[in-house]
């Protein structure tokens, strides 16, 4: 009895070893595609900051961070998402929460959104699953 | 306009828009309060914020240099912020393209970091930053700077130094706007003042500092910054849209200075 106990213990460790495992991966290959767009913009001289953010999404949900920003720079918010995720958008607001006019880019898993803040201060980003199963995000930031 | 000539290297598959008047929403003040708020993302490095500086015109990056600094603080909390301060200091010296101050920064950091016990991967930075200022690589090292002080507070969570992470956080903060500040006296122009209204960077400062242990928050040092924070905090709280003026931008100076002259100094701590 004792014996099957300990194999079924050593099985559930390993099998939650694993879940925790594939959630880091997800994250990890989320965070892949995000820095790969966000190096696009690199060609324009934009720097990556050395620090990101990850989490899960929901369909019809977004994921909310606070930022604070300087004026005279220019900033892209580049995020990516695991597969499940069809259609992701990055939108930017501001600190009475209105939302801010933005460039662009949307290539289903991966979207980014870039502005020049005319006041310094703080900023909101959120990420929103628009199509698609819940699944890992990541995001990034360039500036220059 | 951000330029986007270049983004083609993207892909064709993207789509560049800018978004529509019919897009354009808002957020109501319970989502924003729950809004995630993180070291690694919502606290500007020293970096971005001398970048904006920059924009209007030239600054004088050299003259905003200081002293030598003590290397042989006791208290972990004053090496923490001393240290935060110490990577602005690179930052400074990145921005003058001064090689020979990047490499006395860079071994500053490295000693300081060995007094926390969080040295072991940073030799190798230490060594890239001596190489990549030998070369000039000066967007490299930028880059550098900021990989070696986040893996300086990666090294302290994994030895359950969790809370010294904020203090090199507002060390960077404080050396950083005591240097932006001084340069905006030098040469006032309305648009790098700017860059000073941060209420909101001020307010989260305060409550990860709230957040630390009570042990180290009884700390003199950290109990000092932290009550001049609040008063910092409403000095750069411009309206929206106000440039702050000579005399306003002077107020941030000294007030920031009093606190970084505490940070330094050695009678304070414990």
């Amino acid at each position: 009895m004792k014996r099957r106990l300990s194999i079924f213990l050593a099985v559930f460790v390993l099998a939650a070893n694993i879940c925790v495992r594939a959630q880091t991966n997800t994250e990890v290959e989320a965070r892949k595609a995000a820095l790969d767009l966000a190096g696009a913009f690199t060609n324009d001289g934009f720097k990556i900051r050395d620090g990101h953010w990850c989490g899960t999404i929901k369909p019809h949900d977004h994921a909310l961070i606070a930022v604070n920003l300087y004026a005279g720079n220019q900033y892209w918010f580049s995020a990516g998402a695991t597969e499940q995720a069809k259609k992701i958008a990055v939108r930017v607001y501001d600190e009475s929460g209105k939302q801010v006019t933005t460039e662009g880019y949307n290539a289903g898993e991966k979207a980014a959104a870039g502005f020049s803040p005319t006041n310094s201060g703080q900023y909101f980003v959120s990420v929103d699953l628009v199509e698609g199963q819940e699944g890992s995000f990541c995001l990034v930031y360039s500036y220059k | 306009m951000i330029c986007l000539q270049r983004l083609g290297a993207i892909g064709v598959m993207g789509i560049i828009f800018v978004s529509a008047g019919a897009e354009i929403g808002r957020l109501p003040a319970d989502q924003l309060a729950k809004a995630v708020r993180s070291d690694s993302i919502s606290i500007p490095t020293p970096g971005e914020l001398f970048a904006a500086l920059e924009k209007p015109g030239k600054t004088n990056w050299s003259g905003q240099y200081r002293g030598p600094m003590s290397m042989t603080y006791r208290d972990r909390a004053q090496i923490a912020l001393n240290l935060g301060g110490l990577i602005a200091d690179g930052f400074i010296a990145v921005e003058a393209k001064d090689s020979q101050q990047v490499k006395n920064i860079g071994s500053d950091i490295i000693k300081l970091s060995k007094a926390l016990g969080v040295s072991e991967n940073l030799l190798s930075r230490g060594n890239s930053i001596n190489e990549f200022a030998e070369h000039d690589e000066w967007d490299t090292l930028q880059e550098e700077l900021e990989a070696t002080q986040n893996e300086v507070k990666s090294s302290m969570q994994s030895h359950s130094d969790q809370d010294l992470v904020i203090l090199v956080s507002l060390g960077g903060w404080v050396r950083g706007t005591q240097v932006v500040s001084a340069a905006i006296l030098q040469n006032y122009d309305e648009r790098s003042a700017k860059v000073l209204r941060q209420p909101a960077l001020v307010s989260l400062i305060q409550s990860k500092v709230g957040e630390i242990s009570p042990e180290l928050r009884s700390d003199p040092l950290v109990k000092n910054v932290s009550e001049q924070l609040a008063g910092i905090g409403k000095l750069v709280s411009f309206p929206i849209g106000k440039a702050p003026s000579v005399d306003e931008v002077r107020k941030v100076n000294e007030a920031i200075g009093k606190v970084m002259e505490e940070i330094e100094n050695k009678a304070i701590a414990k």
